[in-house]
């Protein structure tokens, strides 16, 4: 006989919906109470979350120079350079105050020995490392990706749907792709204790995902589509979204979902080799 | 309720000496170094017992709880607490313990405590009803009511602690672990605290208390584990303990006129502060109480005179210098 392949029961699915729902009650909790936390120095709050937007636009304007000076990158107008940055630092406003925190809390609690804390709760540590790290003047990265998107799409004919949806379809591998990146360097914080260096090497290599994939040689072209996702972090969405011809784009979202499959067995890997600090 | 079966962990750790050139030297060479912290621990511990976990720096009771709590995973050996095995079943089986780490908060430092217990509140899934009900009736118990609304940076320590409690206990766990839970508090506070822990464990939770604080375990615990050295050196009840050196008294005595010769079999002199004042430990199986007060009342006159058990900060001294 052959095996049912339908739905899962509906006992199964309300358990997978209240799960969820539960999920999302404890991280709108714990942005609540990361708000309220950061909102007893509200002076600093404001005055980081200016800094975060600011320093987030540098890249667009060395993009504005080097148009400016008569320079290019070969097959890309200024207004597409722009909108690819635009994508690359919306999606950076995303993951950085909703999940990215998640790397600096884990190496600073192992460091300190308080990843403990989270390890007591009836929750996934993951869960756990996202919930309580929510990083609020990150979102002056968010403000600063969606100023510069808005931006850069008034200069931009306006796309047709089909390209928003394939621009929503790689935008969402896009996050999936930062999601990955935020576990390999939580995952490395939790056995290389208190290196800080670790985030700024992921963010140095996360940073090609500026400019459009097609200035780089075929190597490294191969090396950030197939290795290492960067280019879905602005490249291809952005080509989606002007409508311009993408190679590979398959096979960096194959790359990108196996990215993401090794990132959760890696950290929950080095979960297991965690040696808490001294008592 | 709680298994543990030759329990071991081992781990790696790295040597390197104090000088500029090892520190060097170690960039490149590290010499490796097993540790064995624990080494084939057995113990039980019975539903709403509360347990004394002793032992000197770096003898294996924080590893011990790290295992029990799930926090770390053994090299070897079997635990299984309320039929969950801590490093396996972690999700299920935290959401029936809590804990205390008197140098670990859970706290979060610039809000109200009320504003954490909302957030485990969420992380528990415990019901409203619940919550209040429980949170109300410790509040209450532990003189908090106009604390938890306060931030948790302008309390005290003492008040900090007590937060503490709260939020480890508002989902009602069936055991607690306690980790120095009464560490840098003054006498009101721990008392309180004690209390509250006598309370708690007469309504039938379990607790494992690790402590160098000798009050708490003399005040609390039933039953006292030692641990050095990575392995049990003692398991039994507090009376035990206090007769681990034999059956002996700790006497100070003053005396009208010079004390006797006091170098017989059955006495140490701990201090003598005068020829008429001396602090001795007297060994019972040796010397029966009677007849040393009687023979230095015929020789000396005593003035004054204590008998106590003996400190059992001596019993302790004398578990953990074992080899």
């Amino acid at each position: 006989m052959s095996r049912n392949l339908s739905l899962p029961s509906p006992e199964k699915q309300q358990a997978y919906r209240s799960t969820f729902l539960q999920w999302f009650k404890i991280y709108i909790h714990g942005m609540k109470t990361a708000f309220a936390s950061r909102m007893a120095y509200r002076g600093d709050f404001f005055m980081s979350m200016f800094i975060m937007m600011v320093v987030e636009l540098f890249g667009p304007l060395i993009t504005l120079l080097i148009y400016h000076n008569g320079a290019s990158f070969p097959g890309w107008e200024r207004h597409e350079v722009l909108l690819l940055q635009g994508v690359f630092l919306l999606s950076r406003g995303i993951a950085f105050p909703f999940f990215m925190g998640m790397v600096w809390n884990t190496i600073s609690r192992v460091q300190e020995g308080t990843y403990d804390l989270l390890l007591i709760k009836p929750r996934s540590i993951l869960q756990m490392s996202i919930v309580t790290a929510f990083d609020s003047e990150d979102l002056g990265k968010l403000i600063g990706g969606i100023l510069m998107f808005a931006y850069a799409m008034k200069s931009v004919p306006t796309p047709p749907f089909t390209n928003w949806v394939s621009f929503l379809l790689l935008f969402i591998f896009s996050l999936l792709s930062m999601f990955a990146f935020g576990l390999f360097m939580s995952g490395l914080g939790i056995v290389w204790i208190g290196n800080y260096r670790i985030y700024e090497i992921f963010m140095s290599v996360m940073d090609f995902g500026l400019y459009p994939r097609s200035i780089f040689n075929k190597l490294f072209q191969t090396i950030i589509t197939w290795v290492i996702p960067i280019s879905l972090l602005g490249s291809f969405p952005a080509s989606a979204l002007l409508g311009k011809e993408i190679s590979g784009v398959l096979g960096a979202m194959l790359c990108a979902i196996g990215f993401l499959i090794f990132g959760l067995w890696f950290y929950h890997r080095m979960v297991r080799n965690y040696t808490s600090a001294g008592g | 309720m709680i298994k543990v079966d030759k329990l071991t962990k081992t781990y790696t750790t790295y040597e390197r000496g104090g000088t500029f050139r090892e520190a060097l030297k170690s960039l490149v060479v590290r010499k490796k170094k097993m540790v064995e912290a624990l080494k084939e621990v057995s113990f039980e511990i019975g539903e709403g017992e509360l347990i004394g976990f002793l032992g000197p720096n770096g003898a294996g009771k924080s590893t011990t709880l790290k295992i029990l709590t799930g926090i770390l995973y053994p090299t070897s050996g079997a635990v299984e607490i309320m039929g969950y095995v801590p490093w396996k079943d972690r999700k299920k089986y935290v959401a029936n313990i809590g804990a205390v780490f008197g140098q670990k908060s859970q706290l979060l430092f610039d809000i109200p405590p009320m504003d954490s217990f909302l957030l485990n509140q969420s992380i528990y899934n415990i019901p409203e009803q619940a919550f209040r009900k429980t949170m109300n009736e410790m509040v209450e118990m532990l003189d908090l009511e106009k604390i938890v609304r306060k931030p948790t940076r302008q309390l005290s320590l003492g008040e900090r602690m007590k937060c503490e409690f709260i939020m480890a206990m508002l989902h009602r766990p069936k055991i607690v672990f306690l980790d120095e839970p009464t560490i840098g508090l003054d006498v009101i506070a721990k008392g309180k605290i004690r209390d509250f822990i006598h309370e708690q464990n007469k309504n039938g939770t379990t607790f494992i208390l690790t402590t160098h604080d000798l009050e708490d375990v003399e005040q609390l615990a039933k039953r006292v584990i030692v641990v050095n050295h990575g392995e049990i050196v003692f398991d039994n009840s507090m009376d035990h303990l206090r007769k681990h050196l034999g059956d002996k008294k700790s006497v100070h005595v003053t005396t009208r006129n010079p004390l006797p010769s006091l170098a017989q079999p059955g006495i140490l002199i701990r201090k003598q502060h005068s020829n008429r004042d001396v602090e001795l430990e007297l060994d019972l199986s040796k010397l029966k109480l009677n007849e040393f007060i009687k023979e230095m009342n015929e020789k000396s006159i005593i003035n004054d005179m204590s008998i106590e058990s003996l400190e059992i900060e001596n019993i302790i001294k004398d578990l953990y210098s074992q080899e």
